[in-house]
């Protein structure tokens, strides 16, 4: 009977062969749908005998002797691949009676100790967004390419072109700040007022840019109890607001902080917000709010968000679009007017 | 959300396994993609050991996909396989669809009886009866008078 299952085996058809950016390409679909929610009291009353018979046999197993276990040293991942949706308002059309545009995009970045890559514009589409719920776009003839209010460019409707950068550097190289390098994340300070000396070593004292490249680090490969320094840190910066507990997107709940952020050439009144996990520390979404009513959207509007769908360490080679050339030309739909 | 994409990377491609051998290549990677998009839907009801429960949905799409169509592709076989092979898939396409989904979780999915059981529904100790009985009708199927005729056939064409 054994040999039958053996050879039953043997006639297995043969296994698909995974495409890995059909793969990736679905997860980092998913992880964008929304989740159910957990009827935790349901749970809590259906698994309630069973956690207390699993503490028992945990309590028993934790009183045993341990057997000696081999030590086998694990291989240190490569990469560390983040995955973003970004998101954000342009004011368009005519100053008087302008409309928005919404950019909307993923960024993948795999970063390691001295190379960087990154995917740009994946998914990128820009689209019409309406102000007061008219139809100023279409009204204008359904332009492909709409002036900026307060700018001199043109923004292109439609879809973006993804691109893929590749750059060799030495150490990490933090993307919002150019100026921000560091040989190992690893020797950051986990104390919330050691991190804050060290940054202000690199970027002088400005709370609004200490604040962003804590939040930049939350999001890089470091240590949960770096991370968890860093949100301290960003909680004790001039003007920083803790926000508590917070629900955001599809229910997901996090803690936030909100720090004063510089106007844009757009918007003034402007705080980023950082809403992490209370748990892992990892950030969960990072938006610009406006305090004020502005272009007729009301105070506390997003006028820009970026959502950490994947933030992991990886031990398997960048996933790359197979038809983008690597530095290739990117294709802005900001353009010259 | 980490916890989801190491289990999605580690089980995709059993998944997708399973999927082509019950559904056909054609549809097994939308099998697969629809089956964790209901298991991130479900985060909260993950078991630590993904696998079964995966395959469990999977399962559930796959005999959805057959409901829905009235010939379902069957997984591309190979045509210069040996004839011992040739023979004993006949003979598990000659079972009953439960039969061969007992001897295929285990013989082709690598699946342990529990886990395999919790894929069916049932208890371990049911599969194994479950298992004992698919076995021996195999063994019946391979050597009944049909197979054997159709042995010598294949021997002479």
């Amino acid at each position: 009977m054994e040999d039958l299952m053996k050879d039953l085996a043997q006639a297995k058809p043969p296994t698909p062969e995974v495409d890995p950016q059909r793969m990736e390409s679905d997860l980092a679909r998913i992880i964008t749908l929304p989740r159910e929610r957990p009827a935790r009291k349901q749970f809590v009353r259906r698994f309630a005998p069973l956690v207390v018979i699993a503490a028992v046999i945990v309590l028993a197993v934790v009183l045993m002797p341990a057997p000696p276990q081999p030590v086998q040293p694990a291989a240190p991942p490569k990469w560390w691949h983040a995955l973003t949706r970004q998101w954000s308002l342009m004011i368009v059309g005519d100053p008087a009676d302008p409309y928005a545009v919404s950019f909307d995009h993923r960024t993948e970045r795999w970063v390691a100790a001295n190379q960087q890559i990154a995917v740009i514009q994946k998914d990128g589409e820009v689209t019409p967004f309406s102000l007061d719920r008219g139809t100023e776009w279409e009204a204008a003839g359904k332009p492909e390419a709409v002036p900026q209010v307060g700018g001199d460019h043109l923004v292109r409707i439609g879809p973006m072109k993804p691109a893929v950068q590749k750059t060799a550097v030495s150490g990490f190289q933090m993307s919002l700040h150019s100026n921000a390098r560091f040989d190992s994340l690893d020797s950051l300070p986990a104390d919330p007022r050691e991190l804050g000396k060290a940054l202000e070593t690199i970027i002088g004292k400005d709370a609004y840019r200490i604040g962003s490249l804590a939040m930049e680090l939350m999001s890089a490969n470091v240590r949960d109890d770096q991370r968890r320094a860093a949100f301290e840190l960003l909680k004790t910066l001039d003007g920083a607001r803790f926000l508590g507990d917070v629900t955001v997107l599809d229910e997901r709940r996090g803690t936030g902080v909100a720090i004063a952020a510089p106007s844009t050439f757009q918007f003034t009144g402007v705080e980023t917000q950082l809403v992490a996990d209370p748990e892992t520390g990892l950030p969960i979404l990072k938006r610009d709010v406006i305090t004020t009513p502005q272009h007729g959207l009301p105070a506390g509007t997003a006028i820009s968000q970026e959502q950490y769908l994947l933030l992991e360490q990886v031990d398997f080679e960048p996933i790359l679009p197979q038809d983008v050339p690597v530095n290739g030309e990117v294709e802005s739909p900001i353009i010259e007017r | 959300m980490e916890d989801f994409s190491a289990v999605y990377r580690e089980c995709y491609p059993r998944v997708l396994a399973y999927a082509a051998s019950h559904a056909g290549s054609r549809l097994a990677e939308d099998i697969t993609s629809e089956t964790f998009t209901i298991a991130w839907r479900k985060l909260d009801r993950m078991p630590s050991n993904a696998l079964p429960w995966l395959i469990g949905i999977a399962r559930n799409l796959v005999r959805e996909a057959r409901r829905q169509t009235t010939h379902y592709e069957l997984a591309d076989l190979p045509a210069d396989d040996a004839f011992a092979v040739i023979e004993l898939r006949a003979a598990l396409a000659s079972l009953s669809e439960s039969d061969q989904e007992v001897l295929t979780l285990i013989a082709w999915h690598g699946l342990g009886a529990a886990e395999a059981a919790q894929v069916l529904g049932c208890t371990t100790a049911t599969f194994f009866v479950r298992l004992h009985r698919a076995r021996r009708r195999l063994q019946a199927a391979l050597s009944s008078a049909n197979f054997d005729r159709a042995r010598e056939s294949w021997k002479t064409s």
